[in-house]
């Protein structure tokens, strides 16, 4: 059973904030010698225009980057209190190995109580998935085994 | 819990990536007078102005944040000693009126 926290999402807040402000600051920096005209035009890069350019890329980067990262706890500490529900895992049915090639194996009838806590939809769709993955199977191999006997009949006639 | 896993979750890795952004705002306020972009004695040009109201920015909001981040935490921890507190007094009681009634 799942242990359900109560949410503390103040401190994600604040560091997803903080991260996009700092963000900001260097994309800023990266565009501000040719917003601000500090950098003559088509003229070689002078050093302030080289130092806030360098400077902006990875605050940018790893702001971006500390953005992510405290979202994604934020979505982890919401999944753990129980807000946010996590993603239902598809209970795959182990196949048996039956004798002869994997692509011609027809795989096992779909029951819809194999997938729990899904909806309706979902499980509609995928027993419709099943079926249609069977009829294809089913069709795959008829064309081996009637190639099969074209193959024989061919020979057949060339040995007579 | 012991200080060293309270230090841990008073500064996680977030916050030394802020404590880099903190860094970074200085190089970023001083670097017109280290780089001698800015001319001695006169008034600031564009880039002096615009690196220091930058670099400010960096170091106040990085600063905010890794204050911020521990202020949240600590009362996150405090909170859960208290909780483990009552749980434990509960428990101390249910002992005491068990034992009473038998």
């Amino acid at each position: 059973m799942m242990q359900m926290t109560r949410p503390t999402v103040g401190k994600y807040i604040w560091g997803m904030a903080a991260s996009l402000i700092i963000l900001l600051a260097g994309g800023w920096l990266i565009l501000a010698p040719f917003a601000l005209g500090y950098q003559p035009y088509g003229a070689d890069w002078v050093s302030q225009t080289t130092n806030d350019f360098w400077v902006g890329i990875p605050v940018a980067v790893v702001a971006l980057v500390s953005f992510m990262l405290f979202f994604a706890s934020l979505i982890a500490s919401l999944r753990a209190a129980g807000v946010l529900l996590a993603r239902p895992r598809l209970q795959q049915q182990t196949l048996a190995t039956a004798p002869g090639p994997a692509m011609m194996q027809a795989p096992a009838p779909v029951a819809p109580a194999m997938y729990v806590d899904q909806s309706d939809l979902d499980r509609t769709l995928a027993t419709l998935a099943a079926a249609l993955a069977a009829d294809l199977n089913n069709r795959r191999q008829a064309q081996a085994s009637s190639d099969q006997q074209s193959d024989q009949t061919i020979s057949n006639r060339r040995d007579v | 819990m012991h200080s060293g896993d309270a230090m841990r979750r008073l500064f996680p890795l977030g916050s030394y990536v802020l404590l880099l952004f903190f860094l970074t705002g200085i190089w970023v306020a001083i670097s017109p007078f280290a780089m001698t972009t800015q001319p001695s004695g006169a008034h600031w040009i564009p880039s002096t102005i615009n690196n220091v109201v930058v670099g400010a920015i960096l170091i106040a909001v990085s600063l905010l944040s890794i204050l911020g981040y521990m202020t949240f935490e600590l009362r996150d921890i405090l909170r859960e000693a208290r909780e483990k507190q009552l749980k434990q007094e509960l428990a101390e009681q249910q002992a005491t009126a068990l034992a009473a009634n038998q």
